[in-house]
């Protein structure tokens, strides 16, 4: 038997239908396969390409760091607004394009913020003043990208049940991969074409995204349908709690989605410090850019190695991925810690080694926070609960590698500023300890909506008895 | 070649000869020896600050863009008293001069760093350049390369990767439509529950049907 990880409860009754009648898809409007059918993994190479377009191409805009600099004669703290505007703007828009894909289709609100992002960043090629490039490389293309990857990642995680964490860490991995072979790429686009050219047709790429959006069919019932009401639209506090409901801010006020967020928040101000002072710690303790620069390559290649075998891994079933996920979260602190430990010692070895263990735990944890995020707040949430999540944890990102850079400069070096970002680490752990059912051996039923509008009474029951069954890996899975 | 002829003592039991040379002009540069009998002999060479770092790739820049184009003495020699720019013509070098077209060129000489910048580029404007930096007794020249491309240059990939995208993404729409026509044309057996015509009012029947669907879970 196919488990049902049933998003909707009246209306999209065929849905359901299709893990009855196997794998083949019904009818009505592009009804896909079941969850864990074929197009499940169409789904992931979407993820994959689209992720990679998003977050590889926010990686790799430091190639056109010197070309600003040089071109617009601007301080490199002033260029260097242009990558945090943007990702600040895909954070704090996450909700809003959340909503937007419960209150219409996702694809549409894919699409959407593929042109977009696609847009901002040729009209960035057309930019004759600083300004302009804020406005376009920032706002306009960070905002396509709050349009694409949350609802792309909710989607991925709401159609796949078994072999979630696998599909995750492939689906992430794309951003290490695109930074990694983009990045000579565009090194010699922006050669041959000045960077005006090489933004133009990085703008061109972006337009793939839309290729990925085209690829989710229109099987995500939209909340809309949902809603039932026979009360006029026009009332205010109609609208009031529909949208409300599109941005899931209900979910604000339970304490499983609570706990995890504040966990997630806190993972969030240490995890990013490595990144942004590491080579400055290589630096720092003597080695030289390319040394440094090369720990960082190597980094990002064991990034991508944990986020696949931990997400093939979890999958297995022998353990249950939040326990997992604490695991890594705990081993990702301890070698922040130790990072300015091993670099006191001056081997370039230890200081490696450390690193790439780091790199290997950071993929690993990244692609496991999305996959718990269902068992906290229920498959039909997840779409607007991720929204807020990324919201909310944008704050601790923004305050985490400024805070780490004051403590240096108090102290003199990064042994404390690595230490709390470690510790960081460590007490999120704790505080997601106290996650309801945290330490029972299997997954406890994830919780599902009480829809507003059914007054029925029957279906409420079924759906209850629907969600009882394990709707993740379990031990021993058996189906 | 001249020759100079010097008599040297002994001196803690080294000979040692030591010459004061006054370096007026470009005449005094060159290749200076000195040798002791057959036992010894030391060759000097001197000359002018030569500009060391020189841009191999060419500067690319895009017509009625302005462009800078930059020419660097090492900052650990001495900096020239002044800086020329010219341009290539065919086999010469012309001169550039600020005055002359004060809106197309315009020289910002600073220090150990020169930097010529072009207003309302044309394609004309490629080629090379040679700066030259002037010290007192010697010149030394500097080349880089300008490109100027339109913006057709990168337009083209553009214009590829965009045809790409649209075939795609028609593609994905048309092939999804067929597969939903011979869904619906086939596959009528089993949906009873076919209810879904999305006429958000009907709540109820759906719902019953639902139910049942759900019990055979």
């Amino acid at each position: 038997m196919t488990r049902v990880s049933a998003p909707c409860t009246s209306v999209c009754s065929s849905f359901k239908d299709m893990n009855n009648h196997g794998p083949k898809a019904k009818s009505h409007s592009g009804e896909a396969e079941g969850p864990n059918g074929d197009w499940s993994w169409v789904l992931v190479g979407a993820l994959f390409i689209s992720t990679g377009l998003v977050f590889g191409l926010m990686r790799i805009m430091g190639i056109f760091f010197v070309e600003f600099v040089n071109y617009f004669e601007e301080s490199s703290q002033s260029i260097s607004w242009i990558t945090s505007i943007s990702l600040a703007t895909q954070q704090f828009f996450s909700p809003v394009a959340t909503a937007l894909c419960n209150a219409y289709e996702t694809r549409a609100v894919v699409m959407t913020g593929g042109f977009l992002s696609g847009l901002g960043l040729i009209a960035a090629s057309q930019a004759t003043c600083l300004v302009h490039l804020y406005l376009s490389m920032g706002v306009i293309t960070g905002l396509g990208w709050a349009l694409v990857f949350t609802p792309m990642m909710a989607t991925v995680v709401a159609n796949i049940s078994q072999r979630r964490a696998l599909a995750l860490g492939l689906g992430l991995s794309s951003i290490g991969i695109f930074s990694f072979t983009l990045s000579p790429l565009f090194q010699l686009l922006v050669e041959m074409y000045t960077w005006r050219g090489a933004l133009l047709i990085m703008g061109g790429l972006s337009l793939n995204i839309m290729v990925c959006g085209a690829l989710i069919r229109p099987q995500w019932c939209s909340k809309a349908l949902k809603k039932v009401d026979s009360k006029p639209r026009s009332s205010c506090a109609t609208v009031l709690r529909r949208v409300s409901s599109y941005l899931e801010l209900p979910v604000l006020l339970e304490r499983p989605y609570l706990t995890y967020t504040a966990t997630i928040t806190i993972f969030n101000a240490g995890y990013f410090v490595p990144y942004v002072h590491l080579v400055a710690l290589s630096r720092m303790t003597g080695f030289s850019e390319y040394q440094a620069a090369f720990i960082m390559s190597a980094t990002g290649v064991t990034d991508i190695l944990g986020r696949v075998t931990t997400g093939w891994f979890s999958d297995l079933g022998y353990f249950r991925t939040i326990h997992l996920l604490s695991l890594w979260v705990v081993l990702a602190g301890l070698f922040i810690i130790l990072l300015p430990v091993s670099s006191l010692t001056g081997s370039y070895a230890a200081l490696m080694a450390i690193s790439l263990l780091y790199g290997f735990c950071s993929g690993a944890l990244s692609s496991l926070v999305f996959a718990v995020m269902p068992m906290i707040v229920g498959v039909e949430r997840v779409m607007g609960a991720l929204g807020l999540l990324q919201l909310i944890e944008s704050g601790a990102g923004l305050l985490g590698a400024p805070l780490s850079g004051l403590l240096k400069d108090m102290t003199g070096n990064y042994t404390v500023s690595f230490i709390v970002a470690g510790s960081f680490l460590i007490v999120g752990t704790l505080i997601m300890t106290t996650l309801p059912h945290y330490f029972s051996r299997t997954d406890p039923p994830p919780p599902h909506r009480v829809p507003h509008d059914v007054k029925d009474r029957g279906v409420h029951l079924e759906l209850e008895h629907i969600n009882n069954s394990p709707s993740d890996t379990s031990p021993k899975g058996a189906q | 070649m001249q020759s100079i002829r010097v008599t040297v003592q002994l001196e803690n039991d080294k000979y040692t000869l030591r010459q004061v040379f006054k370096i007026v002009s470009k005449e005094n540069l060159g290749s200076y020896s000195c040798s002791f009998g057959d036992e010894a002999k030391a060759d000097f060479l001197l000359a002018g600050p030569q500009i060391g770092e020189v841009r191999d790739k060419p500067i690319v820049s895009y017509v009625g863009d302005s462009v800078v184009v930059k020419c660097k003495m090492d900052e650990k020699k001495p900096k020239p008293a002044s800086w020329n720019w010219y341009k290539a013509n065919g086999t010469d070098k012309e001169q550039i001069f600020y005055a002359a077209e004060p809106q197309k060129y315009e020289i910002k000489n600073h220090e150990w760093v020169t930097k010529l910048v072009v207003h309302k580029l044309t394609e004309g404007d490629s080629g090379f350049y040679y700066c030259e930096g002037v010290y007192a007794v010697s010149t030394t020249m500097g080349h880089v390369e300008l490109k100027v491309i339109t913006f057709l240059e990168p337009l083209k990939p553009f214009i590829a990767i965009i045809v790409e995208v649209i075939v795609l993404v028609a593609a994905i729409l048309i092939y999804e439509k067929s597969q939903s026509k011979k869904n619906s044309a086939g596959g009528n057996e089993t949906n009873a529950d076919q209810t879904n015509t999305p006429t958000p009012g009907d709540n109820n029947g759906p719902e019953e049907s639902s139910s049942t669907r759900q019990r055979k879970v």
